[in-house]
């Protein structure tokens, strides 16, 4: 298969920055007073791909524009300019349950969070043991989610993430979830998914697990790519650069 | 606008997801539950009659009735507005993470809170079979009743198209949600709720040659419209006594004027129609609002 799962061509991204906080009405009525308003070039001419199978690592800076680029690709945001294309279900993995309703017990979150991520009610239905086993939340899923711990959380949540069959994983500094065996059992999920065909982009400062789990890695600086290549050198090149 | 509208229903079970999870949370924690719906417009139309009735004189036969018609319809409106204001803002980081139509919100707090109107209309029929049964008449149910889904129609366009503009706007300019709650507050006395739309026609204050034209401007207001066309479609035609110059006399029932029902429904279609263009113009701005 040569076809890009994720193809990414001269992708620009641009935000208005305000130092004043958020807008308001008084903003709106003041307008000529702050009509010099900041731009901020989060992307410069990004292209990328990433292929059926393959897990790309993007590392970079803190403001180096990686989340940007996700979020792009989740299409949260519009880009500015250049163009896109996904093949097949995106999945963002959620950081912390983002979206679980505290009131709301474990398992209707779980018919949410799939929704959300793109599956029918039934479907839900019909993977919801999987799902619950894969968490080792237990008989915990009928309790309101605020009793919780984080652990609880980052597991359910990640655990609905895998089960929503994309085949584009989008993660963003969420790979140490919960204990030592469940990153293990994270890992050989996420090796499985890479066979079957998905491809996995992800953001990490965690320099040991891109080279764990990384076919390949992209660095980028400022908004722009600076190399792309063989894990162990880009990763190398990056950190001796700092 | 064809292109949202087909993404919009490729996310319909996302939609009715939302809802589900909307009328649960509501009275997750309450130990009454739904019955909250209920009782909340009870007790407060049982409040307006003592005070309408025996404090204001308000002579009308079975008064309670008649504020219940209008009262429940505007409090449909008045939940949407205030819970659809803050439903964009509260799912900020959620919109953050992933993508789905964001009209989906606003739509759906409307939408959770129509399930409610419905169930306490339902419950507002079994009021007026209660009523009949303890006090045999006349049948309290009209054939016109058959226009009411057209009634409720028109007013979900409007809470509709005023949710997405509010909750498109409160996202850049939380303002709007101390706007909304003003204006809500004046439009229930603008409306006839408490009282009737004859009582506005003939009152007292106003020049006989200036009649036509202040009804008329006052019936402009889509609520105030729709709130009389839901009495005057369900209930019996009140007669209205009313005292002007120290005499009493009939201030009769105005019918439903065709030609005013007609301006309220293309209000409410076309606050739909420009409430659901705006929040497409806006909606890729809310997660970067600077």
């Amino acid at each position: 298969m040569n076809e890009s799962a994720i193809r990414v061509r001269d992708l620009c991204k641009e935000f208005i920055v305000s130092h004043s906080g958020y807008a308001s009405l008084k903003g709106a009525l003041l307008w000529w007073r702050n009509r010099h308003r900041e731009r901020l070039q989060a992307l410069k001419n990004v292209s990328l791909d990433v292929r059926p199978g393959e897990c790309v690592a993007i590392v970079g800076r803190n403001g180096a524009g990686k989340s940007t680029l996700l979020s792009i690709l989740a299409r949260v945001y519009k880009p500015t300019s250049g163009e896109i294309a996904l093949s097949g279900r995106v999945a963002p993995l959620l950081e912390l349950g983002a979206g679980f309703h505290p009131d709301l017990t474990g398992s209707e979150n779980v018919v949410f969070n799939g929704v959300v991520l793109g599956l029918t009610r039934k479907q839900v239905a019909e993977r919801m043991e999987e799902i619950v086993a894969f968490s080792e939340i237990g008989d915990y899923i009928d309790a309101p989610v605020r009793t919780y711990s984080s652990g609880m959380l980052l597991r359910l949540g990640f655990s609905v993430a895998v089960h929503v069959d994309a085949s584009i994983l989008l993660v963003d500094e969420a790979l140490a979830v919960g204990d030592l065996e469940f990153q293990r059992k994270c890992l050989q999920r996420i090796s499985e998914f890479k066979q079957s065909g998905g491809a996995i982009l992800f953001v990490s400062h965690d320099m040991a697990a891109v080279r764990e789990a990384a076919d390949r890695a992209i660095w980028m600086h400022k908004g722009a790519i600076v190399n792309e290549g063989a894990t162990e050198d880009v990763v190398a090149e990056y950190e001796n650069s700092s | 606008m064809r292109g949202e509208l087909k993404e919009l229903w490729k996310y319909r079970e996302l939609l009715l997801t939302f809802v589900v999870r909307e009328l649960r949370i509501r009275y997750k924690n309450s130990a009454l539950g739904f019955f909250w719906s209920i009782l909340n417009p009870l007790v407060t139309v049982l409040v307006m009659t003592l005070v309408f009735k025996y404090v204001m004189g308000q002579q009308v036969p079975n008064y309670s009735a008649y504020v219940l018609a209008a009262y429940l319809p505007y409090m449909f409106f008045q939940l949407s507005l205030m819970d659809s204001s803050q439903s964009i803002l509260q799912q900020i980081s959620l919109l953050k993470k992933i993508y789905f139509p964001r009209e989906i919100l606003p739509i759906g707090s409307v939408l959770a809170n129509f399930t409610h109107f419905i169930l306490a209309m339902s419950v507002f029929f079994a009021y007026l079979l209660f009523v009949w049964i303890m006090n045999p008449g006349e049948s309290p149910f009209r054939a016109t009743v058959v226009w009411l889904p057209m009634l409720m129609l028109m007013q979900l366009a409007l809470t509709l198209g005023l949710a997405l503009i509010i909750s498109a706007l409160n996202t850049f300019y939380e303002d709007v949600k101390y706007i909304v709650s003003v204006g809500l507050y004046l439009l229930f006395f603008l409306s006839p709720i408490v009282y009737f739309v004859e009582q506005v026609y003939n009152a007292p204050g106003i020049p006989d040659e200036h009649r036509g034209t202040v009804y008329f401007i006052y019936n402009l207001n889509p609520i105030a419209m729709l709130m009389t066309a839901y009495r005057k479609v369900m209930l019996d035609p009140q007669p209205i006594v009313m005292t002007r110059d120290g005499k009493t006399h009939d201030a009769g029932v105005l019918p439903l004027d065709p030609v005013l029902m007609t301006i309220c429904a293309v209000t409410c279609f076309g606050t739909l129609i420009f409430g659901y263009y705006l929040f497409n113009k806006k909606k890729w701005q809310f997660v970067e609002r600077p």
